[in-house]
């Protein structure tokens, strides 16, 4: 046991005190800001306005165009009532968001001026704006015919059609302008159809064992962000169990050290010297993430990014599955790092498994639509899985607490047994370094072992 | 040399595939000799020692250490100084020393003095904060000779523990292979260099293709093998080695004469007759055959 500790010491120690380290633990935070404060600052940097010249050929619809285009107000919310109920609250309230930022992003202000025919031919007229829009003193202009109430139909001419954002705006503001006059035309108040087409906004509620909770539908967000969290840390620290692993084989110590200890309580210990290294800069990390959280709440306020709300329990099972999370995939890497020589074949060997992670993904929509069906059951027991599944099931309706620890109980029991394994693969396979293992002759290392 | 053998290896084979390393390999090693696993490269000399420290385990026979059937217990009291030479590259000499230290249970503030005594014995007190990365091939090597000395090891395996050392270093490792020997440890010395085999082992074992050639005391060895020669440096006595009686052949090498004797005659007579004849005797010594004569003629033999 003594032994054992001495590993995990030295595997600290070692790692922690690198400049490598110390460099990126400072720089994680850094570039967390960068991609999370950075984004939300630029898409609220308002773009030059948008000058628009419009030749109404009905006469009736400019006024109602014009203040569409300049006032400020949202038109999308009162056009359709979407009934979007069956995919769940989680994802009803991620299309809220992604609507909403959409709308964020083109509120260009526009300039609008009115052009009349004034008896002249519309190709004159047309030829006059494209050679102001040639020069730039236009971005575009809008073509109403005298039929577009029937018809429907207008003309857009500008020098960056691709500007979807801009087309987008131009097309709902005049359709809106459009249809009020022809509300209007039919003796209909646009304000009684404003009232009446009102949003229905949906509340949702979570019941659990411990009464009703105010659920934010957060689940989804919870769960992919807890899911990236295991995949970035594996990614970050998988190479470096790997390269632990193999460094006693490219060093040539691990004779010295198979003739001082066993080889189990040196794989174990090298995994969690290794973890604790990733679990200090996760912790620093995590620190520093409340620190912005609280920061960056002045320069988030307003905007749409709302830090999920997420009852206290959750914090337990989120650390104990991300452990599983990290472990299991880490272990990977331990074992992968028994069998080869060079840090690049290992990576390569790993990655397929490591995919199993995301895999876990597939799992999220059919295990939210009923977390309780044997599916979401055995895939929540899977240690493979786990992590991702049984988060996604606690987080929509909490499974009794026997599958939880019995599916913790699974996933680290195969840690210990992974790391058996690899054991006994790297113990075998240091007496024969400098050769590829074939997977017969891995098999025949662990029963040799 | 009464008391009984610190390390028993009985009738030990090992096997990897189809191939067989070690084959019914015995051998007894005494504590306060220097015990020499000699042969070639490939022979089976580091599967024994594996098998000896516990990396492996054979697949028939059995290894008693110090009376004890051999158990991960018993890898604290051996050193071991590996062919292979690895330390941690990143890492400070005291620190690695540290660590291995710890890994053979030896902690704390005997640990450190440990470590400084071994330092200032093999000259490398000024080396113990750099990195082994920046040290010379010899002094990681001898970092790694304290490795395996550090928790004062009653059995002390070395293997090629002077290949890469300069002659300097060697005679510095010699004399502390000899210091333990004399405080009683048992050693045993592997390498393929016959010439330091002959000059610090008491006993030896030469193994060639997995099979033990030859064992048993060294002096007792050369004796047996001896082909009844003298070396000879001399001026005049010219009709005593014409005497067909006494001598059979003369080799010139050099200044020396190698002389080998008659079938029945004998060195001493020889030396008589010679000092009878008035002649001038520089040198007059049996020449016994180096192990490396010994060896090739038991795998020719074999």
């Amino acid at each position: 046991m003594r032994k054992f500790f001495a590993v995990i010491k030295r595997e600290y120690l070692q790692r922690v005190r690198t400049k490598f380290f110390i460099v990126a633990t400072v720089l994680g935070p850094v570039m967390l800001a960068l991609f999370t404060v950075v984004p939300v600052y630029i898409a609220s940097i308002p773009g030059g306005s948008t000058r628009l010249a419009v030749v109404d050929q009905t006469g009736k619809v400019y006024e109602r165009f014009r203040e569409a285009l300049v006032s400020s107000e949202n038109a999308e919310n009162d056009d359709d009532v979407d009934a979007n109920s069956n995919s769940g609250a989680a994802a009803n309230s991620n299309q809220q968001d992604r609507a909403q930022r959409t709308s964020e992003l083109s509120k260009a202000p526009f300039e609008v001026e009115q052009v009349t025919l004034d008896g002249r031919s519309l190709e004159e007229v047309k030829r006059q704006l494209n050679e102001r829009v040639r020069r730039s003193e236009l971005d575009g202009y809008v073509v109403i015919p005298p039929d577009v109430l029937t018809a429907g139909k207008a003309e857009f001419y500008g020098r960056n059609t691709g500007d979807i954002f801009t087309r987008g705006t131009v097309a709902e503001r005049l359709s809106r302008a459009v249809r009020e006059e022809r509300l209007t035309e039919n003796k209909i108040d646009q304000r009684v159809l404003r009232e009446a087409s009102r949003r229905v906004t949906l509340n949702s509620t979570k019941i659990s064992a411990s009464g009703e909770e105010k659920v934010t539908g957060s689940g989804f967000m919870v769960v992919f962000s807890f899911g990236m969290l295991i995949y970035i840390s594996v990614l970050m620290y998988g190479q470096i169990v790997l390269g632990a692993v193999i460094e006693e084989k490219e060093t040539r110590i691990a004779e010295i050290l198979f003739s001082s200890m066993r080889s189990f309580p040196l794989m174990m210990g090298k995994l969690v010297g290794v973890s604790l290294v990733a679990l200090t800069q996760l912790g620093i990390w995590g620190l520093a993430l409340l620190a912005f959280a609280g920061l960056g709440a002045g320069v988030m306020r307003g905007s749409s990014m709302n830090l999920p709300h997420v009852p206290p329990i959750m914090f337990v099972y989120f650390v104990l599955y991300f452990l599983l999370g990290y472990f299991i995939y880490a272990t990977v890497y331990a074992l992968i790092g028994s069998m080869v020589t060079t840090t690049q074949e290992g990576g390569q060997l790993a990655m397929p498994i490591v995919l199993m992670l995301v895999a876990g993904f597939y799992f999220v929509f059919p295990i939210i639509r009923s977390p309780n069906s044997s599916l979401a059951f055995w895939a929540s027991m899977f240690p493979f899985l786990a992590p991702i599944t049984m988060m996604v099931r606690i987080t929509t309706e909490t499974p009794p607490a026997w599958q939880i620890i019995l599916s913790l109980a699974i996933g680290f029991a195969t840690v210990v047994g992974l790391i058996w394994l690899a054991s006994r693969i790297y113990r075998v396979g240091m007496l024969m370094y400098g050769k590829k293992a074939t997977i017969p002759e891995v098999l025949r290392w662990i029963r040799q072992a | 040399m009464s008391d009984a053998p610190s390390l028993i290896v009985d009738h030990v084979t090992k096997r990897f595939g189809d191939f067989t390393a070690v084959d019914d390999l015995s051998l007894q090693v005494h504590r306060g000799r220097v015990f020499g696993l000699i042969g070639p490269n490939g022979a089976g000399k580091t599967t024994t020692i594996r098998m000896i420290v516990n990396i492996t385990v054979p697949d028939s026979g059995g290894i008693k250490l110090f009376g004890q059937p051999m158990s991960s217990k018993l890898q604290d009291r051996i050193g071991y100084l590996p062919e292979e030479r690895g330390l941690y590259k990143k890492m400070k000499v005291g620190e690695q020393l540290r660590f291995f230290a710890e890994l053979k249970d030896v902690r704390g503030k005997d640990a450190d003095e440990r470590i400084n005594k071994w330092l200032a014995k093999l000259q490398l007190t000024d080396w113990k904060n750099k990195r082994a990365k920046d040290l010379s091939k010899g002094m990681q090597q001898k970092v790694q000779f304290i490795t395996a000395v550090i928790h004062d090891p009653d059995l002390l395996i070395l293997d090629e523990p002077f290949s890469g050392l300069d002659p300097v270093n060697v005679e510095l490792m010699k004399q502390t292979i000899l210091e333990k020997k004399a405080e009683g440890k048992t050693i045993i010395l592997s390498t393929h260099q016959m010439e330091i085999a002959e000059k610090l082992c008491d006993d030896v074992c030469m193994i060639n293709r997995s099979h033990k050639v030859l064992d048993g005391k060294l002096r007792e060895i050369r004796r047996s093998f001896s082909r009844n020669a003298v070396e000879l440096q001399i001026k005049g006595g010219g009709e005593v080695l014409e005497d067909p009686s006494l001598v059979a052949n003369i080799r010139e090498s050099g200044d020396d004469l190698e002389v080998l004797l008659a079938p029945g005659a004998d060195a001493q007579t020889l030396l008589k007759r010679l000092v009878a004849s008035g002649a001038v005797i520089n040198k007059f010594e049996l020449a016994e055959p180096s192990l490396h004569d010994i060896f090739i003629t038991k795998v020719r033999e074999s």
